[in-house]
C-alpha cells in the first residue's frame, strides 16, 4: 500500500475508477480536477477526516486496487457516533472566510443579471462593468491578493492544492477578460456564457477553500504565526482603506434589490 | 457532590493508567521575571512584541508538558481570578500589552472550574478596551491534566 500512496491520484483513478467513485463517498472530489498531481496520501491527510473514517477510506481503497489481497477489515464500534466535525478558522483566516460571502452573494446573482443581459434589448454596458468592477477590485486585488501575497506564503506552494487554487484565479481572469471583451462588443452570448463560467469556477473554488484549503493551512500555523498573519492581512486592508469594502457591500445591496426585484415581478 | 466546583476535593491518585515517559529531563521554558499579573509590567522588554500566555495558577501543576507545549517561545503572566484582588488591575495591563507593548498574540490558559473563566473574561475586557486587535486563544485545561479545548475566541 506504501507505493500507492506515493502515487498521483489521477494516475490511481484511471487504472482503479472505483477509488474515485469511493473518495466522492467520502466528500473527496477528485474525479473532476483538471490536474491531479496530488499523492493520495496528501489528499487523504489534507481532508482531516476522523480516525476511523479514514481507516475505513484506506481499507476500501486498498480492497478497490488489490482484490484478491487480504487486508485487515479495521475494526469500527459501532456505538461511538463521531459527530460531525465543526470546522474553525483562525482570527485572519476566519477574515478571508468572511470575505467569500460578500463575493458569494455576488455569485448568487449572476445567473439572473446574465438572463437579464440576454433578453434585454441592448447590453447594459454599465452594469457589466460595474460587475467587473466588483470582482477585479474587491474579489480580486483586495482578496485574491492577501491570499496569494499573504496566506499561501504560510503553506508549501509546491503543494498541488495551492497550485490549483492559483490556477483558478488565473482562469477567473481570464473569463473576466471575455466578459469585458464582450461588454465592449456588445456580444450577449459572449458575456452570459463567461459570466457563468466564472461563477461556477468560483463557487467551487470557494468551497474549496472554505472546507479544505483553508483549513488546512490553519492546522499547521503556529500561534505566532496566526498573531503575524493577522497583523499583515490587517495592515493589506488599511493600505485600501475602510471605505473600499463598504462601498462594495453597497453595491451587492443594491444589486439584491434590483434583481431581486427582477425575479419577484 | 456539591459545593463549588473550584475548590471541591476530588482524588485522582489512583489514576495511574497515563502514558507517559520518565527518562530525559526537560529544560525550564522559562524566560523572564517576574511573573505573577500584579507584578509585571507591559512595559518589560520581554513582553514587547512577543506572543504572551496567561495562564491561571494551576494550570501549570495540572498540564504535565507544561512548559514544553505551552509556555516555549512564549511569554507569561499568571493570575488567579477567583483569589486575587484589584483585578481592575489585571484589564488595564492587558490593555497596555495590547496598545503599548504591542504583543502579537495572546492566549489565555484556564482551568475547566467556572471560576476560572473569569480570567477570559479579564482579557476580552482587556482587549474591547484597547486600540489595537489581536488573536486571542482560549485553552481549557480539565482537572486531571487533559486539554478540553483550545479555540481562537
Amino acid at each position: 500500500m506504501e507505493n500507492v500512496l506515493n502515487k498521483e491520484i489521477k494516475q490511481i483513478i484511471e487504472s482503479c475508477p472505483e477509488v474515485g467513485r469511493i473518495l466522492d463517498e467520502y466528500g473527496i472530489g477528485c474525479v473532476p480536477c483538471s490536474v491531479g498531481s496530488c499523492l493520495l496520501k496528501d489528499v487523504v491527510g489534507i481532508h482531516n477526516l476522523d480516525p476511523e473514517k479514514e481507516a475505513t477510506l484506506m481499507y476500501r481503497i486498498e480492497k478497490a486496487i488489490y482484490p484478491d489481497r487480504n487486508v485487515a477489515k479495521p475494526v469500527i464500534d459501532p456505538t461511538k457516533k463521531s459527530a460531525p466535525k465543526k470546522i474553525t478558522y483562525s482570527p485572519p483566516v476566519k477574515k478571508l472566510v468572511d470575505e467569500h460571502v460578500l463575493i458569494k452573494r455576488l455569485l448568487a446573482l449572476i445567473p439572473t443579471i446574465a438572463d437579464y443581459i440576454e433578453t434585454s434589448m441592448k447590453v447594459d454596458k454599465d452594469l457589466v462593468l460595474r460587475c467587473v468592477d466588483f470582482i477585479r477590485t474587491y474579489a480580486d486585488k483586495y482578496h485574491h491578493m492577501k491570499e496569494e501575497d499573504i496566506l499561501f506564503k504560510y503553506a508549501d506552494e509546491k503543494a498541488e492544492i495551492i497550485q490549483v487554487m492559483y490556477k483558478d484565479h488565473d482562469t477567473g481572469r481570464g473569463y473576466i477578460r471575455q466578459v469585458v471583451e464582450g461588454a465592449e462588443k456588445g456580444n450577449k452570448a459572449q458575456i452570459k456564457q463567461n459570466m457563468l463560467a466564472y461563477q461556477e469556477l468560483l463557487t467551487q473554488h470557494i468551497k474549496k477553500e472554505d472546507e479544505i484549503l483553508y483549513p488546512w493551512i490553519d492546522r499547521q500555523l503556529s500561534t505566532a504565526q496566526v498573531g503575524e498573519m493577522f497583523r499583515r492581512c490587517n495592515e493589506a486592508d488599511a493600505s485600501v482603506g475602510e471605505e473600499l469594502p463598504k462601498k462594495y457591500e453597497k453595491f451587492i445591496v443594491d444589486l439584491e434589490e434590483k434583481f431581486l426585484q427582477e425575479v419577484t415581478k | 457532590m456539591s459545593g463549588c466546583p473550584g475548590s471541591r476535593t476530588i482524588d485522582f491518585s489512583e489514576n495511574t493508567a497515563q502514558e507517559g515517559s520518565e527518562t530525559g529531563k526537560r529544560p525550564s521554558q522559562l524566560r523572564q521575571w517576574p511573573i505573577q499579573m500584579h507584578l509585571v509590567s507591559p512595559q518589560a522588554p520581554y513582553f514587547q512584541g512577543k506572543d504572551i500566555l496567561l495562564a491561571a495558577d494551576c494550570t501549570a501543576f495540572s498540564l504535565g508538558d507544561f512548559h514544553k507545549d505551552y509556555l516555549k517561545g512564549k511569554s507569561i503572566a499568571i493570575a488567579c481570578p477567583k483569589l486575587d484582588s484589584d483585578q481592575e488591575i489585571y484589564t488595564e495591563k492587558i490593555k497596555a500589552l495590547i496598545d503599548d507593548a504591542k504583543i502579537n498574540t495572546l492566549t489565555v490558559m484556564i482551568m475547566q472550574v467556572p471560576c476560572c473563566f473569569g480570567l477570559a473574561q479579564i482579557a476580552k475586557e482587556g482587549a474591547e478596551k484597547a486600540t489595537r486587535k489581536i488573536p486571542i486563544k482560549q485553552v481549557v485545561v480539565g482537572l486531571e491534566g487533559n486539554i478540553l479545548s483550545e479555540e481562537w475566541i
